[in-house]
């Protein structure tokens, strides 16, 4: 493959370079969390996160362990950037991202530390591209300080179940209000709309739902437009953990599979719409 | 009013409103002894679309109301927009919903629809309604001449054919021969278009009847909705019309449930059996479709001016010499009192005011006791309608 056989020599000066024989296996997956063209990202030698946010109201995470990638070699604890994310996709997609079988763009990620651009070098069918994007200063992600202790309501859906909700959700309402209940009705979403409201349902014993622990009631709205993104890492995912903390904040975790099989996994975080008190 | 469906007839249900999102904006639903009423209109009021389903095809169905604090049943006018959505997708409702339920509860002002679906999953829609009279399409269809009864999928088969743009088309029928073809208006654009001309031969229809030859020109899109659900239930497709200018309909039934789509037609001042009075009508063919698109003629242009214009027009539509002006007058502002849109409708093109040959009344407890409401279609001659709004 072309891509190896580049010098030694060069490889030293990288502090992070990152490898996949399918691009698709990164390409896809930030997808879920392109509504912002500015994106994180965060290297460890445990893998890749890639942060995009709105406002300081919403957060996205993408988190692709070193497992993942073909090649993973880091020279520092920790390095980060900041690059387009839009424009790191259409590199991704620089052979036009058909599906045909057998047929996969591979990738090498490399990064030479502050200062210098991301270099991808893309091949497919023998032909090699080369992309350099600016990268910036990276800013500090939110710290939502969401964490397991303060946690008072989780539940785990099969996705399949919850992806039909969220495509009819009435857009004509601002927020969505998820109800999370020991007691009746257990699990809700629902919408105000110009024409009515709405309700979706999924009680504790529902074998879509996989885990339902919730200790006590809660109601809070989330401005429908800052949940909306989220639908893509719901589309792509298998299983949504929705978890609440004392605040109110809420936390969505996607567990979304490769072309290979492999686990990503796909976090939202999204602070409750304090503009309505509760009625 | 409370109501349940099941399975499969939850999908039947969603078909139908997707055939009345065709027609018109509102959806008014109609509870009744009989079984519960969903009818649409257009703005131009020359469409009329009702689906009547039989106790026998709910599961569970009453008027009495869920609470106790309704004493009477409520008729309810909806956003198609509002209550279309919950049906959109028709497959994922035959997969997903194993039990509907719909009740109406005036306290709330709204419309419960509730389905059941499945691994226990309930959704629930909330819907505002306006606490309205319905309205009914005075159509005799037994008096029409000419009688069809099509199969189940000839009708869909044929207006295959035209391009989802059509507009009109035209059902011209004599001894020999049944034929649809498109009908376009003005003679500038000879060249551009592609004319379709489909012909049947009276063998291939159920039941033949004709009365006198004619040519009815109608609006095929206001169609389309009743024909794709005639052919998902395989039921054949009866179409009752006359000469051009009075109402066609089409209409379809089984043992639980009856649906009718009447719509107006052009009147054509070269038709032999029709006699116009002159000044009145500019016979200007004109779309079917609510838009203006058409000149503001000199006649129309307010509604309380007009009214004498336009009953002239009605009368000489219908060709009815027993409609007397009186009776009119009474009828025309209920309908409009019924939706602002009216005003609009009056204030088009003098064509499409004779489109507008549908003559409404609004439906009233009282009437759908008695016996003349026993059937769809009222007798067009209101003229013994004094009667109550």
């Amino acid at each position: 493959m072309p891509l190896s056989t580049q010098s030694q020599a060069d490889d030293e000066q990288y502090v992070l370079v990152a490898s996949l024989d399918n691009a698709r296996n990164l390409s896809n997956i930030l997808k879920a969390i392109t509504f912002k063209d500015h994106a994180i990202f965060n290297a460890t030698p445990n893998g890749l996160k890639v942060t995009v946010e709105d406002s300081k109201c919403l957060q996205a995470n993408a988190f692709i362990q070193a497992e993942i990638f073909q090649e993973f070699t880091i020279k520092e604890d920790s390095v980060g950037f900041q690059v387009n994310l839009t424009v790191l996709l259409d590199c991704l997609n620089i052979f036009g991202g058909s599906t045909a079988p057998g047929v996969s763009t591979a990738l090498r990620m490399c990064y030479k530390g502050y200062g210098h651009p991301l270099t991808l070098f893309l091949e497919e069918g023998g032909v090699v591209t080369v992309c350099k994007i600016n990268t910036q200063e990276p800013e500090e992600p939110v710290d939502f300080d969401f964490c397991s202790t303060n946690v008072t309501n989780k539940v785990i859906l099969q996705s399949e179940s919850l992806k039909e909700a969220f495509s009819e959700l009435d857009m004509t309402s601002e927020v969505l209000q998820i109800t999370m209940s020991p007691s009746q009705p257990y699990f809700r979403l629902s919408t105000f709309g110009n024409s009515g409201n709405a309700h979706y349902d999924y009680p504790k014993d529902s074998d879509m739902m996989e885990l339902f622990r919730c200790t006590k009631t809660q109601t809070n709205r989330y401005k429908m437009s800052l949940l909306k993104p989220s639908t893509k890492a719901l589309a792509l995912s298998c299983k949504v953990s929705v978890r609440t903390d004392s605040r109110g904040f809420l936390s969505l975790q996607y567990l979304v599979r490769n072309d290979d099989g492999q686990i990503c996994f796909v976090e939202y975080f999204c602070c409750p719409d304090e503009d309505v008190e509760e009625e | 009013m409370n109501c349940v469906l099941e399975g499969k007839a939850v999908k039947a249900f969603g078909k139908a409103i997707h055939a009345l999102s065709r027609i018109g904006e509102e959806l008014w639903l109609d509870p009744m002894g009989r079984g519960l009423a969903l009818r649409s209109v257009n703005s131009a009021r020359s469409a009329y679309a009702c689906f009547l389903f039989s106790p026998l095809f709910f599961q569970h169905y009453s008027l009495d109301s869920v609470s106790e604090q309704d004493s009477e049943t409520i008729r309810c006018q909806l956003l198609i927009k509002s209550i279309l959505p919950l049906f959109r997708c028709l497959t994922s409702i035959e997969r997903n919903v194993e039990r509907c339920q719909i009740s109406i509860s005036s306290p709330n002002g709204r419309v419960m629809v509730q389905f059941f679906c499945r691994h226990g999953i309930t959704k629930t829609h909330n819907l505002c309604f306006l606490e309205s009279e319905a309205l009914q399409a005075a159509f005799a269809s037994h008096l029409c001449p000419n009688v069809l009864k099509a199969p189940a999928r000839l009708l869909g088969d044929i207006v295959m054919h035209f391009p989802v743009s059509q507009e009109e088309i035209t059902l011209s029928m004599s001894p020999l021969r049944v034929s649809l073809r498109n009908y376009n208006e003005g003679g500038n654009d000879h060249v551009r278009i592609m004319y379709t001309e489909m012909s049947l031969h009276p063998d291939e229809f159920d039941y033949f009847q004709i009365g006198v030859e004619s040519d009815v020109t109608f609006c095929l899109k206001e169609l389309r909705g009743l024909l794709s659900f005639a052919e998902s239930h395989c039921l054949p497709v009866s179409v009752h019309f006359g000469a051009a200018g009075k109402p066609v309909s089409f209409s379809v039934e089984d043992m639980v449930l009856e649906a009718i789509v009447v719509l107006a037609t052009l009147i054509d001042s070269e038709s032999k059996g029709l006699s116009q009075p002159a000044e009145a009508l500019a016979v200007t063919p004109s779309r079917c479709a609510e838009a203006a698109v058409l000149p503001v003629g000199e006649c129309n242009r307010s509604q309380t001016q007009d009214v004498p214009a336009v009953m002239e027009m009605i009368a000489s539509s219908q060709g009815s010499p027993m409609i007397h002006t009186p009776a009119l007058m009474l009828l025309l502002p209920q309908a409009d009192g019924l939706s602002a849109a009216d005003e609009a409708c009056a204030t088009t093109s003098p064509a499409s005011s004779t489109i507008c040959s549908l003559l409404f009344r609004a439906v009233s407890s009282q009437q759908a006791d008695g016996g003349c409401a026993a059937r769809l279609p009222v007798l067009a001659c209101c003229s013994d309608g004094e009667e109550e709004d």
